[in-house]
């Protein structure tokens, strides 16, 4: 039998992908103490890893198909195929950065002055390509954590992730620049996306997965409308696809459906209100696709 | 000046109503979040700002026009009567689906007092002393009431012959060996607002378009969408098997004596309407879940 294997990573991107993978249909258990996952698809074999790892092993061939952050993808400079994008819109402000900072007091004022200096990171490929678009000089050090307490001791500078800064502050650090925003992407084998059955098997979970990142930022809405003031209230409605509209029999009223972004349902629904719809209806939807 | 006047304060409550708050507002599309530790409540609109804290408190703020609006029970809002309280929406009963908090008169079981006539004269503990002076006004019975915060459960009979206390079981009233011999009022958690407030015409209709989502929200959460086919034979039976709190939209099945029924009920009434319809012959009911229902 043809068998897809998935890695799945382990940690911050761990929940979130677990739950694309659930509303796209498919079930994963994560067994105790264990990192072969059980997913209800007899075709997909599951492995869980640290998302710096799973690049490698889909360039190498040891994965097929893996969910990794784009900033260890650029960081393993592996060679694969990028399937698709998996970030929820409304996460743009939540994207993974990675910052250039430094000491509060330090001399450093700019990029051009870490010519010559320490920089400490985890991720040292990012930083070194960084440098060569700045067009300077400096010593790279590999880090293995808690970055945050090495300067000005042991490096002028550090690059690291910052979610909501208070880390970086209690270090006494200021961030200078931020040199990579990342998202997560689905990515695959160069080998496994010439084999024809795994080509299609990767390809329809790429778009159950999409349907299930786009389902989680959109809702359906249901209203009725009375025909006279139809033309007007569907101009006021985004929406994803034309809405379904249907004529409710022996009235002069319609029943209008409708499936937009979550984000903006605050404004609209005071609003189609006031313009005198009734019964109006939101549900949730699982996946959509377009 | 003018910028500051476009920000609605709006008082959160804490226990008991904390979790019910943060609910309703991400069901009503709020990122929505309480720090209980520093009091602090995060919501993605920069035209809401919210202040945490008691009921009471909250009632007591929106009476003296420092905060707008809020959400308080429909008891503290007795308690804090006055005119320039307005009740905008209720948004029923604190537990889902439970059964109506109420507050209650109770008296020991094994006490004299077997009916609210024999109060007069006695002496009443609670926490809602201007509710419970109201009702005896009515009654037209006179006792001494006395206020006391919390646990008056089990303060009687030791230091007073009945309590007016908050009842959602009736489960601790029972423990503490005491019966209800009248029913005060029904509870439930109001949305809240300063009378003087609707003088601003942007404060308005910001609490109003809050309303709409938040008893949205609310209603959503009791209810659930129903979609079936019926042949046209079936249909008058269906309608008078549904609930007419929406009208049902029907659509004809193409080429076929058939229609689509979709509506919305209680979830409590689908239990009992489910088993009918297939009865009647309906085919393909699908019950679906709902984010905000507004009717």
């Amino acid at each position: 039998m043809n068998i897809l294997k998935l890695g799945i990573p382990k940690g911050s991107l761990q929940e979130y992908t677990l739950k694309i993978f659930k509303n796209a249909g498919f079930d994963i258990n994560i067994p105790e103490r264990r990192y072969c996952l059980e997913i209800d698809d007899p075709e997909i074999e599951c492995v869980l890893l640290r998302p710096q790892e799973i690049p490698k092993y889909v360039g190498k061939g040891k994965l097929d198909l893996g969910i990794s952050g784009e900033d260890w993808i650029s960081e393993t400079k592996a060679k694969v195929i990028e399937v698709c994008d998996l970030q929820y819109a409304k996460q743009e402000i939540n994207k993974v950065k990675w910052v250039l900072a430094i000491p509060k007091d330090s001399e450093i004022k700019s990029v051009k002055d870490l010519e010559g200096k320490v920089i400490s990171t985890e991720v040292v490929n990012l930083v070194k390509d960084y440098l060569k678009k700045n067009k300077v000089k400096a010593k790279v050090e590999f880090s293995w954590g808690a970055t945050e307490v090495k300067p000005p001791k042991f490096a002028d500078a550090i690059v690291d992730i910052v979610e909501t800064g208070t880390s970086l502050r209690a270090h006494n650090l200021r961030i200078l620049d931020i040199i990579f925003k990342s998202s997560t992407k689905l990515i695959a084998n160069k080998k496994s996306w010439q084999n024809k059955w795994k080509k299609e098997k990767i390809k329809d979970l790429a778009l159950l997965l999409q349907g299930a990142v786009m389902g989680e930022e959109t809702v359906n809405l249901m209203m009725h409308i009375p025909k006279k003031k139809l033309k007007r209230i569907l101009k006021t409605l985004p929406r994803l696809k034309t809405p379904t509209i249907k004529k409710i029999a022996a009235q002069d009223w319609y029943d209008i459906s409708v499936c937009c972004k979550e984000k903006g349902i605050r404004e609209l629904i005071p609003k189609l209100k006031r313009m005198g719809c009734e019964g109006i209806i939101e549900f949730p939807t699982i996946k959509v696709v377009v | 000046m003018k910028k500051e006047n476009k920000i609605l304060k709006f008082g959160v409550p804490n226990q008991p109503l904390k979790e019910f708050t943060e609910e309703l507002f991400r069901r009503a599309s709020y990122d929505f979040i309480i720090d209980e530790r520093s009091s602090a409540v995060h919501v993605d609109d920069p035209e809401i700002e919210c202040f945490f804290s008691k009921e009471r408190e909250i009632a007591s703020l929106i009476k003296q026009e420092i905060l707008d609006a809020g959400l308080v029970s429909k008891a503290i809002l007795e308690e804090t009567k006055n005119t320039k309280l307005r009740e905008i929406c209720n948004l029923g009963t604190l537990k889902i689906i439970a059964k109506e908090s109420e507050v209650v008169l109770a008296v020991p079981k094994n006490s004299r007092i077997k009916s609210i006539k024999d109060i007069n004269g006695k002496k009443i503990i609670t926490r809602v002393p201007e509710v419970t002076r109201e009702f005896l006004r009515k009654n037209k019975i006179s006792a001494i009431i006395e206020f006391s915060e919390g646990t008056n459960e089990a303060k009687v009979p030791t230091f007073a012959d009945a309590v007016v206390e908050f009842a959602y079981t009736g489960e601790t009233l029972k423990r503490n060996n005491l019966e209800i011999i009248a029913v005060l009022m029904k509870n439930s958690v109001i949305l809240a607002a300063n009378e003087t407030m609707f003088k601003d015409k942007w404060k308005k209709e910001k609490i109003e378009n809050l309303a709409i989502l938040l008893k949205g929200a609310r209603l959503a959460q009791e209810m659930a969408g129903l979609t079936l086919h019926a042949s046209n034979d079936m249909l008058e039976e269906v309608f008078k098997v549904l609930p007419s709190l929406k009208k049902p939209t029907i659509t004809h099945l193409r080429g076929e004596n058939w229609f689509d029924v979709l509506t919305v009920a209680n979830k409590k009434e689908i239990r009992k309407i489910i088993p009918k319809l297939k009865k009647i012959g309906c085919t393909d009911i699908v019950e679906f879940p709902l984010n905000k229902v507004i009717i």
